[in-house]
């Protein structure tokens, strides 16, 4: 039995899991390290699987459905920039808004554009392809688990990685952690913390959209209502665990994703899914009560240090 | 100092007005993109929220949840905490009352009914007492925390129905039904309306009074607003806060009791379509005002209900009406920012005027 749950397949389903999670945890962290708590990913991620869907339908191309979902998911970001830095309208709010939004457009619009109602499948759907890499085809280990995904399992790695350079190694990085952690700094040195959100919230949304064309384009080429399934959620769960730093985030969206693929596996040989489900969200509260009095014992050694330098 | 808060609620009166209008105005370019008549879906709208005696009961039956939650969020926000975990709560009040509808089946229908009803209320209060207390104790922003736990929430009373109080009937995903004596009565034939509204009513003008007329109201309102000032008036905001939450999810746990008790006789893995976060939508937008909350529930719960039959007889797909409501949210939050906008833009023309003027 222990054989039948941990195997090379668990790490396979590991990966495919985790992916849509990188991608908009990588988003959402942008928009974290720019001061902005996002809770519209799950809306952002929604629409995305929709609109990828109906452009690899209309136009039979899975390409023509990522490229529309990432400018769905700009559209989306932009008006969530809109709202929460020009309209200085609550963030949470508007998070909430945006995914009430997208769960009664994208029901709506598959009815009325598809005529179906739950669920829409089609040949016509064209999935995104698998790519080979003929080398490992002879190693096993390496062929279950890395070989024959869709590209963006292999984009999201590469994102990370990206992502990681761009906050910590580049001025733009350093300038958009600036506007989440010193604004006025940030004026100062004649940069706009408003220009900085923007362009984390917009990310943000194309991420996210590249994260639900995933789920709807990846591997079963379908759209249910409401598929995000909470992913923006624990996407949001991971960013916090890890931390909003992209390695952080990413391990922390693995092993989340772990979690899914292990609940699932546990699921066959009869163990409720449940309880393995529920570890992305507890660990995030833990998470967040440690990461939160680290920050107070520090900020009250601060002051005792301020204190013993004034005397 | 009267004429200017009357002058403020006439402002507000009206910008939430013209949110709605606007609202339904962006409805009827969908409808019409939709190749649909407005007219006709509005319209059939309207006959299916009010249409018949029938109808009426059933926006009313859809009033009761939305009032509660609503008034849970309103009553937190007011102290300045925020309940995003309503749903969460309101899953384990209604699975707390379905317990207790199933197991003490020998009790008299109206003492198994107010312990139902308080078991919903301090399972829900409780399950909201936790991140309150890390909010005041350990500063963990209780936005984060409330999401987090609605999902363990609906995890686990998922697993609870699908395993040990998996119903006997083959059901998956609901418990047994409960005990007949337990059961509140239909009010009008058919429709699922039924006395849980009477509960509802009571709950709502204690709610009311607390909020409005009692001193501990006016400290939530001071802490909410201010709350440095509020300590300086010696008023203990984080008692208050936790207090306030507690309350919040009390309400929450009894919204779900009373869906389970009066409307589907059993606990369901899926009892709510989202009740708190559509109650969360009903505070925002009416500013935390109690009788506000019960006003715009009606109003959701028309919508809720006039837009099913908008469905059945024009074709035009329910959901229209979460689409109309989160844009009216969108408006109403973005309001203030609006008229700054829009006053920036009149000073400049002003000025620029002016500048022109001196020219000639």
């Amino acid at each position: 039995m222990f054989k039948d749950i941990f195997n090379l397949t668990l790490l396979q389903h590991t990966i495919r899991t985790a992916t849509p999670l990188i991608l908009a945890a990588l988003g959402g962290l942008l928009t974290q390290q720019a001061g902005i708590l996002n809770i519209g990913m799950e809306g952002m991620i929604l629409l995305g699987a929709f609109f990828a869907v109906v452009g690899s339908y209309f136009f039979g191309n899975a390409f023509v459905g990522v490229a529309l979902a990432a400018i769905v998911g700009l559209i989306i970001g932009l008006i969530f920039a809109l709202f929460v830095i020009d309209l200085k309208s609550d963030e949470f709010v508007i998070g909430i808004a945006i995914n009430i939004f997208a769960g009664g457009l994208t029901v709506f619009l598959l009815r009325s554009i598809f005529g179906v109602k739950g669920a829409f499948s089609s040949p016509d759907i064209i999935p995104l392809p698998k790519i080979n890499f003929p080398f490992m085809d002879n190693i096993k280990f390496l062929d279950i688990i890395f070989n024959n995904h869709t590209i963006f399992i292999y984009i999201s790695w590469i994102l990370v990685i990206l992502t990681y350079i761009y906050l910590y190694k580049t001025p733009h990085g350093i300038w958009m952690r600036g506007a989440g952690e010193y604004p006025n700094a940030l004026e100062t040195a004649g940069v706009s913390p408003r220009k900085m959100k923007y362009i984390s919230s917009i990310f943000c949304g194309i991420f996210c959209g590249l994260a639900g064309a995933h789920l709807s384009l990846g591997y079963l080429t379908l759209f249910t209502e409401n598929m995000s399934a909470n992913r923006g959620f624990i996407a949001l769960a991971a960013i916090i665990f890890g931390k909003a730093n992209p390695m952080g985030t990413f391990l922390a969206a693995l092993l989340f994703g772990f979690f899914d693929a292990l609940g699932i596996r546990l699921q066959v040989v009869g163990v409720p899914a449940q309880f393995t489900q529920m570890i992305p969200y507890l660990a995030t509260i833990f998470a967040l009560v440690f990461v939160t009095q680290r920050q107070m014992n520090k900020r009250k050694k601060n002051k005792e240090e301020a204190i013993i330098l004034d005397e | 100092m009267e004429r200017l808060t009357k002058n403020k609620n006439f402002e507000y009166l009206n910008s939430l007005f013209i949110s709605i209008f606007a609202s339904l105005l962006i409805g009827a370019l969908i409808m019409m993109a939709n190749g649909r008549s407005p007219l006709a879906g509005y319209g059939a709208l309207l006959t299916g929220a009010f249409g018949s005696k029938y109808n009426i009961a059933t926006t009313f039956a859809k009033t009761v949840p939305l009032v509660l939650t609503g008034l849970a969020t309103a009553i937190a926000f007011r102290a300045g905490i925020s309940n995003v975990g309503g749903e969460g709560q309101l899953y384990l009040g209604a699975f707390a009352a379905a317990y207790v509808g199933i197991t003490f089946t020998n009790l008299p229908g109206a003492i198994g009914i107010i312990l139902a009803i308080v078991a919903g209320a301090l399972v829900g209060g409780a399950y909201a007492f936790f991140p309150a207390i890390l909010k005041v104790k350990y500063d963990v922003n209780e936005v984060i925390t409330t999401i987090m736990l609605n999902t363990v929430a609906t995890l686990f009373t998922a697993y609870l129905v699908n395993y040990p109080f998996a119903s006997s009937q083959g059901k998956m995903g609901g418990t047994e039904m409960i005990a007949e004596q337990f059961q509140f009565s239909r009010l009008v034939k058919l429709s699922t309306l039924n006395t849980s509204i009477f509960y509802m009513m009571i709950i709502a003008l204690v709610i009311y009074y607390l909020m409005e007329k009692t001193s501990y109201g006016y400290d939530f309102k001071i802490v909410g607003q201010n709350n440095i000032f509020g300590r300086y008036a010696g008023i203990k905001d984080k008692n208050q806060m936790v207090i306030a939450m507690i309350i919040s999810g009390g309400l929450c746990g009894i919204a779900g009791a009373l869906e389970v008790f009066g409307v589907h006789y059993r606990f369901l893995q899926h009892i709510s379509p989202g009740y708190a976060f559509d109650g969360m939508l009903i505070a925002l937008i009416v500013n935390n005002n109690p009788i506000g909350v019960v006003l715009m529930s009606i109003f959701f719960g028309a919508l809720k209900t006039g837009s099913v039959s908008m469905e059945n007889s024009i074709g035009i797909p329910s959901e229209l009406v979460s689409v109309i409501q989160s844009i009216i949210i969108l408006f109403i939050a973005g309001e203030a920012g609006f008229k700054n906008i829009y006053k920036n833009w009149k000073m400049k023309k002003i000025a620029k005027s002016k500048v022109g003027e001196e020219n000639v």
